[in-house]
């Protein structure tokens, strides 16, 4: 693609040639980037990418069908210990932390009145929407009954569960967010009533969102107060579990936002415009700033908890030698990291420091779910078919989310009509 | 450290939260309100550990009530008790709602053998975690399940704390939840016990009202002084469980976790879902606040702006 | 009630029971058929003369107070230390063939003053009584020992010609 820019290729909306013209945005300027169907094809074949995620189809895809041919027992262990295994370890319990930064961005811009972190809005509504629509994917692929799954919403309801809560909220805070990106495919479109239609309802979506984003993802974590005995007391805690997992949500959605910026910065710069690469520097530090702060406080509520449930005892056990590592990597680090990269304002330093906390969640949460669940049985490697299954859903994912950077008006801005 | 934030009163700022939701209104009162009780004159099962000779005819029993899939081997193969898989005895399956386990006690004569199933919870935490109310406990003390609402999240295994539910994963079209039932459907409703209650030979299980059952239960230990360990395992364990527990060696020796508590699983639970009704409350008037002072604060900015025009850089 | 009720269960087992033969002597008969609930199992031919001789004549080894002789249990011994011989020996007469159907549940219930409210089935009493021996004489256990099955208590156990195809192993994994 950057050849194709290099070249001068004339990339709609950028300059906004095909608005200035008078010319009628078709589907070449819509889809195809504004290229010939056989200049796209080209750039597709330059981009190894596209190779890579090819063969990940081509073998992953046939394994995803046979898990709904054959069941789940053929694609994982079916294990009867572990009832959930690598989908929901890692495509629901990380997916949806990485993902808070929709509502964390919303609410600074919206709520907060910080119009100077405008630019990557919208690139953090997209993270959070489309980490969430894959959670749910993931959870399609490993629930029994994926045809089932509006039951607890309308046939047959379990409101005392934090699973129903979960799921309403997560259902209905997709909603919010596909409404609060409307904007986005309203100048791609080009459908300016729908646009104003969605900012009269900004601020009231904003704040549902904020709602609705506390208790699920708080949520996530009370689904685990359900196994007292069975998840590592070092990573139990009734009363404060469903906070653990809200505040590391802060920072997970916060690092994950400057990684993604920081991977569009690399990889997708021809599509940015100078709004968003100038700004970025200056934002990425804004988000260290409150990644670093809800760091913190994760911090001490762990150190809390721990002395709260008088669970000094296990710190020197080999589960505490896992846990302090865990706490090292995934907190201690990234919190020095990014304090330095504060004082010094090295921006580059606080993006090594997103991907240490981004890696550090991820741990936490396979460790929640997976490792230290069943601390006093065994611990079960996930079935090979069951790692294929999610690389392939997370490589949808990730093409999906480069789909709709490529298109919509994410990283640059749509001038208004002369 | 401690009194950084005391458990007590971060609890009572969560339930006022709660109180005040309730008052408004707003707070889903199934979050805040969520206790079942026992039903007083519900029916249970007392197994005495000590009687069971490892016979595995209630297994067969059960089969054959429950129309149970064809087992991998016959009930009269002994060989079952050798099976380990992952450093584990064998448990309940999609094939078996109940297993019989033997176990070698250091010092106790000959092996113990323990029979195990649901152990029908008197607050299960398998029903309350499950979010489209598939399970219910009955007046008769039975927790059933009706797979046609299942959706197979699996959450309710994850919540019991006995690892009971197993799950139908070799099925693609309709993998369900399988577990004991208390033969609720075909007998316990009629009044009459479980079909492996009655099967066995020995009667290491003795049917009836719960509440004579402990009685029972403890006047079985008082009267053969030394036989059994002075505990009704179930009786207390969890919140309750209709089916409990006598045996003559350490109850952790025979495969029970004996580190579970008497609080009923939901109980862990609640301290989240007082959280509940607080956020929903308080976080719009909360974020309402903060966005119309930022946005004061923004105007303040603007009309500041206009006197001095050079500061135009914000 | 349903047919399964019936069939299967009401009467599982193969003892309930005692069918005396002609006594021979003043102990009691020499050989007794117990197969009431012949239906997974055969009858069993207990040789009534042969365990009186092993137990030495102590009636009360099986049969509690009830044959006159002197219990030496001194838990049974508190009440039944002058009791006489009783109107019956059975073990029928005493062990309730259904024990927790909901009339016997109700009829204990009911009796405030009864003392053996944790009284053994008839089956129970059988297997314990007899079981608890033979493990304590190292006589035989196996439960073919003493009953063989029927061809419905193969089927019910899934073994000889009912037994599943032999080398599956267990579910896999
Ligand atoms: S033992 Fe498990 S499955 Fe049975 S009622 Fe209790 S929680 Fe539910
Ligand atoms: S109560 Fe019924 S369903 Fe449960 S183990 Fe016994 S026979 Fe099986
Ligand atoms: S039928 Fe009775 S004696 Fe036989 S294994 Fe089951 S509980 Fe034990």
């Amino acid at each position: 693609m950057k050849r194709f820019v290099a070249q001068g290729y004339d990339l709609p909306f950028i300059n906004n040639t095909a608005i200035s013209g008078g010319k009628k945005w078709t589907i070449k300027e819509k889809l195809l980037l504004g290229l010939t169907p056989s200049q796209y094809m080209d750039q597709f074949v330059r981009n190894p990418f596209n190779w890579l995620f090819t063969l990940i189809f081509m073998v992953g895809l046939p394994i995803l069908a046979g898990r709904f041919y054959y069941g789940l027992g053929w694609a994982t262990h079916g294990s009867y210990d572990y009832p959930w295994g690598l989908f929901l370890g890692w495509g629901l319990f990380v997916m949806v932390p990485l993902s808070a930064s929709g509502f964390m961005l919303g609410t600074t811009v919206e709520v907060f009145g910080r119009e100077d972190f405008k630019p990557i809005e919208r690139l953090a509504l997209l993270n959070g929407l489309l980490g969430y629509l894959f959670a749910v994917i993931f959870l399609q692929v490993d629930l029994g009954q994926p045809w089932r799954l509006i039951y607890p919403m309308f046939v047959s309801l379990g409101p005392a569960a934090v699973l129903f809560l979960v799921a309403w909220h997560v259902a209905t805070y997709l909603s919010v967010q596909v409404a609060e990106l409307l904007p986005a495919v309203a100048e791609w479109g080009n459908w300016p009533g729908m646009k104003k239609f969605v900012k009269s309802m900004i601020l009231g979506l904003t704040i549902s969102g904020i709602i609705l984003s506390t208790l699920h993802q708080g949520a996530l974590g009370a689904l685990f107060t359900y196994a007292p005995g069975k998840v590592h007391p070092l990573w139990y805690s009734s009363p404060f579990q469903w906070f653990y997992f809200f505040c590391s949500s802060i920072f997970a959605g916060l690092s994950m936002l400057i990684v993604v910026s920081t991977l569009c910065k690399r990889f997708l710069s021809w599509r940015c415009d100078r709004r968003f690469l100038d700004n970025l520097d200056h934002q990425t530090m804004g988000l260290a700033k409150g990644a670093v702060l809800s760091l913190i406080t994760y911090l001490v509520i762990k150190i809390i908890a721990i002395a709260h449930a008088e669970n000094w005892a296990y710190l020197v056990t080999g589960w505490g030698g896992y846990y302090l590592l865990e706490i090292c990597f995934g907190v201690l680090l990234p919190i020095v990291l990014y304090t330095k990269a504060l004082r010094n304002n090295r921006p580059g330093l606080a993006r090594f420091a997103a991907l240490v906390t981004v890696l550090g969640i991820a741990l936490n949460r396979i460790n929640t779910a997976l490792v230290a669940f069943n601390w006093n049985l065994y611990r079960e490697i996930p079935h090979w078919r069951e790692v294929i299954i999610s690389i392939t859903v997370y490589t949808l994912y990730i093409v999906t989310y480069r789909f709709i950077l490529y298109r919509l008006p994410i990283l640059y801005q749509i001038k208004a009509k002369p | 450290m401690k009194n950084l934030l005391d458990r007590r009163k971060f609890l009572k700022g969560g339930l006022a939260s709660g109180v005040l939701a309730s008052v408004l209104g707003t707070g889903k009162k199934a979050f805040a309100e969520h206790s079942f009780g026992g039903y007083p004159n519900s029916m249970g099962v007392l197994v005495d550990l000590s009687k069971c000779i490892g016979c595995r005819t209630c297994e067969a029993a059960c089969n054959k009530e429950q129309e149970m899939p064809a087992p991998d081997k016959p009930f009269d193969d002994m060989s079952v008790f050798d099976e380990i898989r992952h450093g584990q005895k064998r448990r309940t399956s999609e094939k078996t709602h109940t297993v019989v386990n033997r176990y070698d006690v250091p010092g106790h004569d000959g092996p113990v053998f323990r029979k195990f199933q649901c152990n029908h919870c008197n607050e299960p935490g398998c029903l309350s975690s499950c979010f489209v109310n598939a399970y219910t406990k009955t007046p008769e003390g039975a927790v059933v399940y009706n797979e046609k609402v299942c959706v197979g999240c699996r959450t309710c295994m994850i919540a019991c704390p006995f690892y009971v539910p197993a799950y139908k994963y070799s099925s693609p079209i309709n993998p369900v939840i399988t577990k004991c039932k208390m033969c609720y459907d075909t007998r316990l409703k009629n009044g009459r016990p479980p079909a492996c209650v009655e099967a066995c030979p020995q009667e290491v299980m003795t049917f009836g009202k719960r509440r004579d059952l402990i009685k029972l239960g403890h006047e079985r230990i008082q009267k053969n002084p030394g036989k059994y360990i002075d505990h009704i395992y179930g009786e207390k364990e969890v919140g309750g469980t209709a089916w409990m527990y006598l045996s003559s060696v350490p109850f952790a020796e025979v495969g029970f976790n004996t580190e579970l508590g008497d609080q009923p699983i939901v109980n862990y639970v609640k301290e989240f879902l007082t959280v509940v009704p607080m956020v929903l409350t308080i976080w719009p008037a909360l974020f309402t606040g903060f966005h119309l002072l930022a946005k004061r604060k923004e105007n303040q900015k603007e009309s500041q702006k206009a006197t001095t025009p050079s500061d135009r850089n914000a | 009630m349903s047919k399964k009720f019936i069939t299967a269960w009401l009467a599982l087992l193969a003892l309930m029971m005692l069918n005396v033969q002609p006594a021979q002597s003043m102990e009691g008969p020499d050989t007794a058929t117990l197969d009431s609930l012949t239906d997974l199992f055969a009858p069993v031919s207990f040789n009534h003369a042969m365990h009186v001789d092993v137990v030495a004549n102590d009636c009360a080894v099986c049969h509690h107070h009830t044959t006159g002789t002197k219990v030496t249990d001194e838990r049974c011994a508190r009440c039944h230390k002058n009791s006489g011989e009783a109107n019956s020996v059975a073990c029928r007469d005493c062990h309730n063939a259904n024990p927790f159907s909901a009339e016997n549940l109700q009829k204990i219930a009911d009796a405030e003053l009864l003392f053996h409210t944790d009284k053994p089935g008839l089956k129970g009493a059988y297997h314990r009584k007899c079981l608890g021996c033979h493990q304590e004489m190292g006589a035989p256990t196996a439960c073919e020992n003493c009953h063989t099955k029927t061809e419905k208590g193969e089927a019910f156990y899934r073994s000889g010609k009912f037994a599943p195809t032999p080398g599956k192993e267990p579910a896999s994994e």
